[in-house]
């Protein structure tokens, strides 16, 4: 059976191509290699209240809980205080990631999409050099699916890029390594989502506490892989949970290890071929977050292959709408925020104590990049210096 | 000597993928959720080892 797209890996990424691009009349299948959609979840489970507009998901099964803001801790403990709206994409709601895949999912296969689990996809299908599928390992059965579009949602370890000619291979610098627990029996603050700087704490990343309840909350880090040796995130998670009566006294319902890229954004189209969600790098380097990244991708890339399926045409330079609308959708924003992460990472604790003192009394509702430099230099005058390339950013 | 190559012990490995998008060889594939190094390509560069989380990847013992 030959289909319009297919579409390898069914995060929210992958099942929002799908479901977008089915609502369009597209006949789409996607290939799942794990025999669950959403399981195990290899993520923190953090996503911004703009999730709501995409309706991707339906009902509140997903939803863990609600969050008012976030709270960040300064290497020497001093606390700057965010409402939501301030706090970036990651901070809204805590999700059961595993119910919010299945839900965007089912999403999908409502429009009309086919999805196939147990099913490893392991090259392409070409006929001289145009692509014109996928191979596949559906169990033990070797298949080939073919499909005038081939679109790459698998995850961090992209493999379908690299098959097309795209270098997708992260340096260590562009690398978050992660581990979390689910701890339960702790005390926790359901309101907030805390994240926790420092090099001693978690060199190039940082500690995270997202409560999913008043007693139960996702705790995890990431390490910058370049800063990393063999086992550290773990170790410092477990000296971080031993330092803190709260979380100490907490036993693990789940464990995970995760990977996170925060490298800019690849190619994402290649011939007949396209990449989204974290294949394609949409994540903020920042915080690491690419749940909103991902869906929007997915809904931009659904609409370019309505289109090209439509039109019957399918070359690059017809697919590359896709790559010219994530650019101006949030293109630009992930390459800011790459930039930010840049000068963060040279940051040392000092600097970021100095400008956590600074802001802990700071109205942020007021924000402007003015008020923010007079609130920093007032106290700090030394800051104005070491901030001064994020000020160039801020006003160009 | 050789330097090892990287092994990964598949009783711990989580299948988070880390290691295979940073190998500079693309010698690592995600086998029934374990990550998996073909020896062939491994040019024994170490960065799997120190990018996994868990502490799953080791240079392959001697005999």
């Amino acid at each position: 059976m030959k289909y319009d797209a297919v579409i390898i890996g069914s995060g929210p990424a992958g099942s929002s191509t799908a479901r977008f691009a089915a609502e369009k009349g597209a006949k789409v299948l996607i290939l799942e290699r794990r025999a669950e959609v959403g399981a195990p979840v290899l993520c923190g489970e953090g996503v911004g209240k703009i999730i709501d507009d995409f309706n991707v998901l339906e009902g509140k099964k997903w939803i863990a809980a609600n969050m008012d803001g976030a709270r960040i801790f300064a290497p020497d403990g001093t606390m700057i205080k965010l409402a939501a709206e301030m706090a970036g994409d990651e901070t809204g709601y805590v999700v059961h990631r595993d119910l919010f895949d299945k839900e965007i999912a089912r999403g999908a296969v409502k429009k009309g999409a086919e999805l196939m689990l147990n099913t490893v996809a392991t090259g392409l299908v070409k006929e001289g050099n145009k692509i014109t599928g996928v191979q596949a390992k559906h169990f033990d059965e070797d298949i080939e699916i073919e499909a005038d579009i081939v679109v790459g949602a698998d995850g961090v370890e992209s493999k379908v890029g690299r098959w097309a000619g795209i270098n997708t291979t992260l340096k260590p610098y562009d690398l978050e390594t992660c581990a979390q627990y689910t701890l339960t029996n702790i005390e926790c603050d359901v309101g907030y989502c805390d994240f926790y700087l420092g090099k001693n704490i978690a060199p190039g990343g940082y500690v995270w506490v997202f409560p999913k309840g008043k007693d139960v909350a996702n705790v995890g880090i990431g390490v910058l892989a370049s800063l990393s040796e063999s086992g550290m995130a773990l170790k410092l998670l477990n000296k971080f949970i031993s330092e803190h009566p709260e979380l100490k006294k907490g036993q693990p319902i789940r464990f995970l290890a995760g990977a996170d890229p925060v490298g800019e954004p690849t190619e994402t189209v290649k011939d007949n071929l396209l990449l989204v969600g974290d294949a394609a790098r949409h994540v903020d380097p920042i915080t690491g977050g690419g749940l909103i990244s991902s869906v929007h991708g997915g809904k931009l890339a659904a609409e370019t292959i309505a289109s090209a399926v439509e039109q019957q045409k399918f070359d690059e330079e017809t697919l590359s709408t896709y790559e010219e609308r994530w650019k101006n959708a949030f293109g630009k924003k992930l390459k800011r925020n790459y930039v930010v992460k840049e000068i963060l990472l040279e940051m040392e604790d000092k600097t970021l104590n100095m400008l956590a003192d600074s802001l802990k009394d700071y109205k942020f509702e007021e924000l402007s990049t003015l008020s923010i430099v007079k609130a920093l230099v007032g106290k700090h005058p030394t800051l104005l210096m070491k901030l001064k390339p994020l000020l160039k950013l801020a006003t160009t | 000597m050789e330097k090892p190559k990287a092994e990964v012990d598949p009783k711990k490995c989580l299948a988070c993928g880390g290691c295979i998008s940073v190998c500079p060889q693309d010698a690592i594939t995600m086998q029934s959720s374990k990550a998996v190094v073909d020896k062939k390509q491994c040019i024994s560069c170490t960065i799997c080892i120190r990018t996994c989380p868990i502490g799953a990847i080791h240079g392959e013992a001697y005999a």
